[in-house]
């Protein structure tokens, strides 16, 4: 059923990025890290705190709220604030949530945040951090199994049993995307890499490598989402939010489907698509969830890239490569730019739709997707898709 | 070897964690529709009824996939360690997880059957095993 919540589609846009350093060891608290990127991103736009009249953020137990930022920067007065549980499957959730705020009117100009140390303070794999607070946990963590490149590696062996995945197509994804980080004086890791290289790292978790895994990244990135007009009257090109879509249903664990080789975002992608207007096949470049290397391949497939199956194949291909027909994760992504949680894949769609990419622009960019983790583990995703003005 | 996590049961699965101590591995089974449920909780997802039994299975299934952990996560020594995921034949909806109790490497689709062992937590744990061998 398709409902009409209101007039959204290209109202509200997104008016600056900012971000500081990606490191492992940032050295200073997630505050200051959530500071400095909300400085930069209002920056960028042309504004200062006292534009801000909405603060949004999502995090797990391991960083600095909006009711924190917004009294640190000054800011006396937040009309609207969304401190979201969760991990990646929400990162998009709260760009989406800032810009139905806007179109709403409940705020004028909301600062998107995500502020981490996931290397020097909390790392997800469960150094410095306790077990999830699920009660699925209890029937996972006795059996040595919670850290989130085990949980991957599982559903990964699992599209290798069904579909013929092999280790080479990973491999292939993480080689295109190190090519990507090369060009991006932003990414942590930039030296290439070969097929031969990733065949050569360290069992982390069977099937996956290290070169499967996303980097464990300090750092902070910020996005300004104001309404369209406003955003045309600011410093930088408007990035417009054409569609925001988030999505749930049944884990594997909940007695539902129990496809381990589909995601949640299988259900979520007619619906943004038909917010948009549009479908896959305008999309003209991809920013898509890698905590692994697998999670892209799942995906090429859940939002109709290829046939269900043909992930691992269409990205050997190197049809996801900067000059192939789907430009993926064009910074390096979370594999070789930084892993801030969702945030930075928004903000990299941003930068490829105002034409300000560099070495890695994709030509004539105009149509972007961006993806949050799409919905392992708890069966939770959300997604935008955003268009040049 | 695998890590030893305490972990804390709830109050809808402490009745599942009581059985495997007693070495049944239970399902919970909707009194209206009959349809088999795990994890163990209140409502029927499939017609919403709040009333069920429980009821002994045969701990059986088939190997969905698989994992060999060889990085020490938390309490973890680094010595590598199997743990499979497996499709119950008491709810072939649902995936479930457990150790891997064999010499070799799990098969995609191998028939296995479920061994009670004592785990972390005062719980009993249900691994897995080639079935027939
Ligand atoms: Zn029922």
């Amino acid at each position: 059923m398709a409902k009409r919540l209101l007039d959204f589609r290209d109202r509200t846009a997104v008016a600056g990025v900012g971000y500081t350093p990606f490191t492992k060891d940032s050295g200073v608290s997630t505050l200051t890290l959530a500071c400095r990127a909300v400085l930069a991103a209002l920056d960028d736009a042309g504004l200062g705190p006292g534009d801000v009249d909405g603060l949004a953020t999502h995090r797990v137990g391991d960083s600095a709220a909006p009711t924190l930022v917004g009294p640190a920067l000054g800011i006396r007065d937040l009309s609207w604030h969304l401190d979201q549980f969760g991990g990646g499957s929400v990162s998009h959730a709260v760009v989406g949530q800032a810009a139905l705020a806007v179109a709403a009117g409940v705020a004028e100009t909301v600062v998107c945040y995500r502020a981490i140390n996931a290397r020097s303070e909390f790392r997800m794999g469960g150094t410095g951090r306790g077990l999830p607070a699920s009660p699925e946990v209890q029937y996972q963590a006795p059996y040595g199994l919670f850290a989130p490149p085990q949980q991957y590696a599982m559903y990964a062996r699992a599209h290798m049993l069904k579909y013929g995945t092999t280790a080479e197509h990973f491999g292939r994804q993480a080689v295109t995307q190190r090519a990507n980080a090369v060009k991006n004086p932003r990414a942590l890791m930039r030296a290439p890499i070969t097929l031969d290289d990733y065949l050569a790292s360290r069992w982390i978790a069977e099937p996956f490598r290290l070169l499967d895994c996303c980097l464990e990244t300090d750092g902070a990135c910020a996005l300004v989402v104001t309404t369209a007009e406003r955003a045309r009257d600011l410093r930088r090109p408007a990035v417009l939010v054409s569609a925001a879509a988030w999505g749930g249903g049944e884990s594997h664990l909940s007695g539902g489907p129990a496809d381990p080789t589909t995601t949640a975002a299988a259900a979520l992608a007619p619906r943004l698509y038909g917010r948009a207007g549009l479908g896959p096949r305008d999309v003209d470049v991809a920013q898509l969830y890698d905590c692994f290397t697998y999670s892209v391949i799942v995906q090429l497939e859940d939002y109709g890239f290829c046939p269900k199956g043909e992930g691992g194949p269409y990205a050997a291909s190197g049809a996801t490569a900067l000059d192939g027909e789907l430009p993926v994760n064009t910074h390096g992504g979370f594999l070789s730019e930084g892993y801030v949680h969702g945030m930075n894949h928004v903000a990299e769609a941003v930068s490829q739709l105002r034409g300000d990419a560099g070495d890695r622009q994709v030509p004539g960019a105009e149509v972007a997707l961006s993806t949050a983790q799409p919905g392992y583990v708890l069966p939770a995703t959300s997604a935008l898709i955003l268009r040049k003005d | 070897m695998r890590p030893v996590f305490q972990v804390a049961t709830d109050r809808d699965s402490a009745p599942w964690w009581e059985r495997t101590g007693r070495g049944e591995f239970a399902v919970q089974r909707c009194d209206a529709c009959g349809r088999a449920r795990f994890p163990a909780r209140a409502f029927c997802p499939a017609c919403r009824t709040e009333r069920w039994h429980w009821e002994a299975a045969e701990p059986e299934g088939t190997v969905e996939s698989w994992i060999v952990n060889h990085q020490a996560f938390g309490a973890g020594d680094g010595e590598p360690y199997v743990v499979v995921m497996v499709r119950p034949a008491a709810v072939p909806d649902c995936l479930l997880h457990g150790g891997w109790r064999a010499a070799r490497e799990p098969v995609g689709g191998e028939r296995v059957r479920g061994v009670f062992t004592p785990g972390a937590s005062g719980l009993t744990l249900v691994d897995w095993e080639p079935a027939g061998e």
